[in-house]
């Protein structure tokens, strides 16, 4: 099975299951005719705001790193 | 008339009257009128009644407008709030809602808005979470917030900011789609530990009826001990897995798309409620400026005939005592 020797691969370079899945989904997103293409990629814009808190107090807030389009 | 004549009366006798017996109560009404009818106007002014009902007038119109944008807004995200169901349906089918497992390391994940003017559907997730806070507290159990959302965050910060783990806001600047949330899921699972992660959310029923829901998610680890213990999750052995991978690792997997999937569902509905409330809060508030405009004219409209009244009756009386 393909998928039974790729949990491994994926899990060992520290993805956990939803970037793998995201990464497989933005695949399939390219794969996709240019008036389908540009619509659906527009779905995988990711713009969030993540501060971890430490001793009561947020640290330096930041930007979610696009994850996605950078690594492809 | 009376009324203005009574006033002005005061006015005279004002400087007669002691200033040290009644200093603050006719100090504050002295001032009052003097901003109502200055002195030796003729009647009071309805300058301040204009511009208050000018103003009111303004709200109204922000109001109305506001509603019908969440109006629009929510048909737009009802649709895919309720077709997101769909997804978190079959791992209830599966792995079950287990809301009462009792867990050491608990991550209770408050879902709110960015923006406020949405009547209490914060509040109630905030309250909903601090309850939960509660009953999972105990002397060797951690239980740590996760904070979706501006809103919820300035409730929290106020008496439990050193239990906030993660904060995260500015989620709807763009339109909510599955990719933002499972990339903020993973930000999540990355950065906390957890057993157990609880997921407070507004869930939606109608434009006036939303339910603060709560959505459980637990670790592989959990599951697996919970399936050896039996109850709905005994019945997990009975399902055959296809490839190499163990059951440990298929557990795993589940868990973390479970949890991105119960977390997209929870931020659309949430983010539905959240348009349905503001709808209602504004149609009631403009509602209440209409109410209040209707006070103000017929106030308005009653200081102005008096006065009209008064000037006619003194031109009249004037008249008649020439001729008479």
């Amino acid at each position: 099975m393909s998928s039974g020797a790729a949990v491994p691969f994926w899990r060992a370079a520290g993805m956990t299951y939803i970037t793998y899945s995201n990464i497989c989904a933005s695949l399939v997103r390219n794969c996709l005719k240019e008036p389908h293409k540009t619509e659906a990629i527009s779905r995988e814009k990711v713009h969030f705001a993540v501060s971890k808190w430490a001793e009561g107090k947020p640290q330096k807030p930041s930007n979610s790193p696009l994850t996605l389009s950078t690594s492809i | 008339m009376a009324m203005s004549a009574l006033r002005r009366e005061g006015k005279r006798l004002f400087p007669l009257i002691s200033p040290t017996s009644i200093n603050a109560t006719t100090a504050r009404s002295s001032l009052v009128s003097e901003e109502l009818a200055p002195y030796g106007a003729r009647s009071i002014s309805t300058q301040i009644v204009r511009n208050r009902m000018k103003s009111v007038k303004n709200i109204q119109k922000i109001t109305k407008a506001m509603k019908m944008v969440a109006a629009s807004k929510l048909r737009a995200i009802q649709v895919r709030a309720e077709n997101s169901r769909g997804l978190w349906q079959p791992f209830t089918a599966l792995l079950g809602d287990s809301p009462s497992v009792n867990v050491k390391k608990n991550i209770i994940v408050t879902v709110s808005s960015d923006k406020g003017l949405c009547g209490g559907i914060n509040s109630t997730s905030v309250k909903m979470s601090k309850g939960i806070h509660k009953m999972n507290a105990g002397p060797d159990k951690e239980t740590k917030y996760v904070v979706v959302g501006e809103k919820a965050k300035a409730q929290l910060v106020r008496d439990s900011k050193k239990d906030i783990e993660i904060s995260i806001t500015e989620l709807q600047k763009n339109p909510l789609n599955y990719t933002q949330v499972s990339v903020l899921a993973d930000d999540i699972l990355k950065n906390v530990e957890y057993d157990a992660l609880r997921i407070v959310f507004n869930k939606f029923q109608s434009v006036v009826s939303f339910v603060p829901t709560v959505a459980t998610v637990l670790s592989p680890e959990v599951i697996e001990k919970e399936a050896e213990s039996g109850g709905t999750l005994g019945d997990l052995d009975n399902y055959e897995i296809e490839g190499g991978e163990t059951k440990g690792e298929v557990l795993q997997n589940l868990a973390e798309f479970q949890f991105s999937c119960v977390l997209f569902n929870a931020i659309l509905e949430n983010a539905c409620s959240e348009q349905g409330a503001r709808m209602s809060a504004m149609d009631s508030s403009s509602r209440n400026a209409g109410d209040m405009l209707d006070r103000l004219t017929l106030t308005y409209n009653r200081t102005r005939q008096a006065s009209i009244t008064t000037e006619l009756i003194e031109i009249i009386s004037g008249a008649s005592a020439l001729t008479g």
